[in-house]
């Protein structure tokens, strides 16, 4: 098999004596959307921190395209192709939506000093060519209306729709998305998925989510991957996973 | 207004810019004074101490003042990037207590130091105005410079990314910016523009002493930047002509300018929560002004 886009080896994590992340291997494929399951406090978004370089591995390897990874800045896991959202929102609260997708933009946005001190006819075609690019995004998530208002004067379903399009101005390879559901209603979520699989096939990425949803994520994810109390107890397509004796285990309770 | 009161209005200015660009980054560094201490230091001593810059004890040619700027420049920027890399670790209150610290320590060196003069300082730095209204043109040519450059900054990738760092500096990160190079910048710039203020406020005070950069300083100057604002250049360019000049303005009500100008500092954050100058602010500003002046124009 080729090698895959990301993999990670044996992680581990520990906080005092907690194992958050406890000897967890995965492997994401190019061009799959692969799903991350398991009950609050399974471990998740550590994992998703551990993959994006905002908390240190304790110990394990990560690899990206074979090459290791582990430890990097995550200003530099983001130069790689590496974007993600974040399950608590982090926008930039009193800049504007384009604003935000601007500084989402900012690895691509990189202009001679010169010409930019100067602002010459190249900067200004740059410029516009990188406004046009952020509101393209905006308008594929529906908020182009709001480019021009505070991020923070958002609804919540547009703050997450918002997050989505600053990371995809990355222009990233993968896109980890956290719980980018969260506080939508059920039509909204329906959309969701529909949007997760249109920018999927656009931009062609590899997309690894966490979403508590079941059901949306039986129908957008090729694999699955559930985790509890940090380890990983269940991988395969949606339909084996549904079946799995330890999921529901996991998520109902023991028999006994 | 008097010219005195102009130029020091001015110098007020461009140290509320120089607080201002780490606050850009959300970080709050007190470290102006020193930098300006050291740009007045390095102007003050190459003056009167090297006979070959043109220094007949009076006057003194303007070339060898852009030297010295050049040169506090260097000296400030070098001493930026290496006291940067360690200070900036640090975040909010504990960046700008160790900040404080640079400040005493600078003060404390330059004052036991016998080639600074000691306590009594450095005199009869000559002078390369004959008229304080040579140092207002001079000072104001340096300010529009700075202005532009900063404008320039806060329009570009840099500028964005300061702004990103400030409103969150993990996501900042998360975006692919550097966010330890970027805070980095910023310091060293605030550095720089605060040594070269110091070349040109040593030349105008003719004389140059440890007390020039202390903490009272630094409180000073971070409230310029309180009361114009943190959003925009010219926030800390109104807030520092604004309150250099207001106690001086305020010299015929007597002791109560002390109250007068406590009170507009305390009522100017209460009122204006992001400073008096905001970009929002600015905008709807100009659109009234556009308005009035379509509403003043003869209708054809």
């Amino acid at each position: 098999m080729s090698t895959p886009l990301l993999a990670a080896h044996n992680l581990n994590r520990q906080f005092g004596g907690l194992m958050a992340v406890n000897d967890v291997s995965l492997r994401v494929h190019q061009g799959e959307i692969l799903g991350l399951l398991g009950p609050n406090g399974a471990g998740k978004t550590t994992l998703f921190n551990l993959i994006s370089g905002v908390t240190p591995v304790s110990t394990g390897r990560i690899e990206w395209r074979g090459v290791p990874i582990t430890g990097m800045a995550s200003h530099a896991v983001a130069g790689l192709g590496i974007a993600r959202t974040f399950q608590n929102l982090r926008l930039f609260p009193t800049l504007s939506c384009l604003d935000n997708v601007m500084v989402g933009l900012h690895r691509h946005a990189r202009q001679k000093r010169l010409a930019a001190l100067f602002q010459t006819r190249p900067f200004h075609q740059k410029q516009a060519k990188l406004h046009q690019e952020a509101l393209a995004l905006l308008e594929l998530f529906g908020i182009a209306d709001a480019a021009h208002r505070p991020a923070n004067s958002l609804s919540y379903g547009d703050r997450r729709r918002l997050e989505m399009a600053r990371a995809l101005a990355n222009r990233p390879e993968l896109l980890l998305l956290d719980e980018p559901a969260a506080g939508m209603n059920p039509h909204e979520k329906d959309q969701l998925c529909e949007l997760i699989r249109q920018i999927q096939a656009q931009f062609q990425l590899t997309v690894l989510i966490i979403e508590h949803h079941v059901p949306l994520m039986m129908q957008l994810c090729d694999r699955l991957v559930v985790l509890n109390f940090g380890k990983t107890i269940a991988e395969g397509p949606p339909e084996q996973i549904a079946k799995d004796p330890a999921v529901i285990e996991a998520y109902l309770g023991g028999a006994g | 207004m008097d010219t005195t009161l102009l130029q020091q209005m001015l110098l007020g200015a461009l140290l509320g810019i120089s607080v201002y660009l780490p606050l850009r980054c959300g970080q709050l560094s007190l470290a102006t004074p020193g930098f300006y201490a050291i740009g007045g230091t390095v102007a003050a001593l190459l003056s009167t101490r090297i006979p070959a810059l043109g220094g007949d004890g009076v006057s003194y040619p303007i070339s060898s003042v852009l030297l010295e700027m050049a040169l506090a420049a260097m000296v400030t920027g070098i001493l930026a990037l290496g006291i940067g890399k360690v200070v900036l670790r640090l975040r909010g209150i504990y960046l700008a207590i160790s900040t404080i610290a640079l400040v005493e320590i600078l003060r404390v060196v330059s004052l036991n130091l016998s080639f600074t003069g000691g306590a009594i300082g450095i005199f009869g730095i000559p002078q390369p105005f004959a008229s304080p209204e040579g140092y207002v043109g001079f000072t104001s040519l340096l300010l529009a410079v700075v202005c532009w450059l900063c404008d320039r900054l806060e329009r570009t990738r840099p500028g964005l990314a300061m702004a990103a760092i400030r409103e969150d500096e993990l996501a900042a990160a998360s975006q692919g910016i550097n966010t330890a190079n970027t805070k980095l910048l910023a310091f060293v710039l605030s550095a720089l523009v605060a040594g070269v203020t110091g070349v040109i406020a040593a030349h105008f005070l003719n004389s140059w002493n440890a007390r020039m950069g202390n903490f009272d300083a630094s409180i000073t100057t971070l409230a310029f930047v309180v009361f114009g604002g943190t959003r925009t250049w010219l926030g800390p360019v109104i807030g520092g002509l604004v309150l250099t000049a207001l106690p001086e303005l305020l010299r015929p009500v007597g002791d109560l300018r002390l109250i007068v100008y406590g009170l507009v500092i305390l009522m100017g954050p209460v009122l204006f929560p992001q400073g008096v100058i905001t970009p929002e602010r600015l905008s709807r500003w100009s659109r009234m002004l556009r308005q009035r002046l379509r509403l003043e124009a003869p209708t054809p």
